[in-house]
């Protein structure tokens, strides 16, 4: 588990790779029963914690003046990191399904208890975030946010999902 | 466990100011950072006053990331925020083409370095104009170095429009042309150099060049007579 400051609140990041219980997790989640609250990410979408920052940066922007768009802060942090406006396919995507075994999971102001909850909650082997570069799935970054081979000739994948982070609204 | 990327409200400083709006250097979850803020103009209602700067700030993110589709390099986008009329995105570490072009020109010893930057500025702007990107306000202050690639990034979208018109690309050149003369002319024809490598850069390169003939000859604005 990694803690990072985003202008106050905190973001507990942890990565699990086997694991075996996503189903549940999954079920539980659109149960609304999921305790502690987490947000769950598709990992092989993710190359470089930065975007994910830049993502929850954004819904604790929206958070602090009551617009966002889904539910809770934990599921606007994974459709504001998918990019896109479709709230259904974000979710789908960029969160997990009965077979992800490769999982992000992150939590604004985490206690100490909400820490071990999710540590209990997740059937699988925590690795270091350093080891996200060297298992993210490249080719289906580049088709999610269509980053064409020009950019990737002066942009790295973590960048170029940043600013489609960024200017998802302006679009 | 540990704790990384200190806050972003920390120190902001102000690093620029111009008629449309303020730039600032700040930190965005961990990394240095410039904050572009539109200010309001209080001479406008205040209605079309939100509506114009919300409208140019978005346009000015648009081109930014449209830029880097097309392969040419700008700063990162971190964050667009239409309550405060922020962009915020990365913070370039290098020196403008500017004071680079101004250090040049008391020296004789910098042939290749400024060949090397003008077939970059050529490319760059052939990818942006065949991308139907132009750029508006082509100075060489709206242009840097990287210091540790030596890469050109373009800057300041703030004029940027899309067009695939051959007047618009070549007006374009011709405000770098102008600005290279009256800035620059003690580099030699760095112009001519940049032409070159825009030639080989765009495919819509004899259009242009034509067009740049007559503006040439007019000036940036058309006359509207008759």
């Amino acid at each position: 588990m990694k803690l990072f400051n985003i202008n106050g609140t905190s973001l507990s990041v942890a990565l699990y790779t086997d694991v075996t219980n996503s189903k549940e997790l999954l079920e539980s989640m659109q149960a609304g029963t999921l305790e502690p609250e987490v947000a769950f990410l598709n990992a092989s979408l993710v190359p470089d914690i930065f975007p994910v920052l830049a993502a929850a940066h954004k819904t604790l922007v929206a958070k602090s003046r009551d617009s966002l768009t889904t539910r809770t802060i934990h599921s606007e942090l994974v459709y504001n990191y998918s990019g896109s406006k479709h709230i259904t396919e974000s979710l789908k995507r960029c969160g997990i399904s009965d077979s992800t075994t490769y999982i992000l999971a992150a939590r604004f102001d985490a206690t100490p208890d909400a820490i071990e909850g999710i540590g209990k909650l997740i059937n699988g082997k925590e690795i270091d975030l350093e080891e996200l570069e060297g298992r993210a799935n490249r080719p289906q970054i580049q088709k999610h946010y269509k980053i064409s081979a020009p950019e990737l000739g002066v942009s790295s994948l973590a960048d170029a999902i940043t600013c489609r982070i960024a200017a998802r609204d302006v679009l | 466990m540990e704790t990384e990327a200190d806050s972003g409200n920390g120190s902001i400083v102000l690093i620029k100011q111009g008629a449309e709006a303020r730039v600032f250097e700040s930190s965005f979850v961990g990394r240095r950072s410039v904050i572009k803020e539109r200010f309001s103009k209080k001479y406008r209602h205040p209605t079309l006053d939100s509506k114009l700067t919300i409208k140019r700030l978005n346009a000015e993110a648009r081109c930014m990331t449209k830029a880097r589709r097309l392969g040419v390099q700008t700063p990162v986008l971190y964050a667009v925020d239409p309550v405060l009329h922020t962009l915020t995105f990365e913070y370039v570490e290098g020196s403008s083409v500017k004071d680079v072009f101004l250090e040049f020109g008391s020296r004789s010893d910098v042939e290749e370095q400024l060949s090397n930057i003008a077939s970059q500025i050529g490319e760059a702007i052939g990818k942006l104009h065949d991308g139907g990107l132009v750029h508006g306000d082509l100075t060489t202050s709206n242009m840097l170095l990287r210091n540790d690639t030596n890469q050109l990034v373009l800057i300041d979208f703030g004029l940027s429009f899309t067009s695939t018109l051959p007047e618009d690309k070549a007006v374009d050149l011709y405000v770098l042309e102008r600005a290279l003369l009256s800035m620059h002319s003690s580099c030699g024809n760095v112009m001519d150099r940049i032409l070159a490598a825009y030639r080989k850069s765009s495919k819509q390169w004899s259009s242009t060049w034509n067009k740049l003939g007559q503006v040439r000859q007019r000036g940036r604005k058309r006359t509207m007579v008759g």
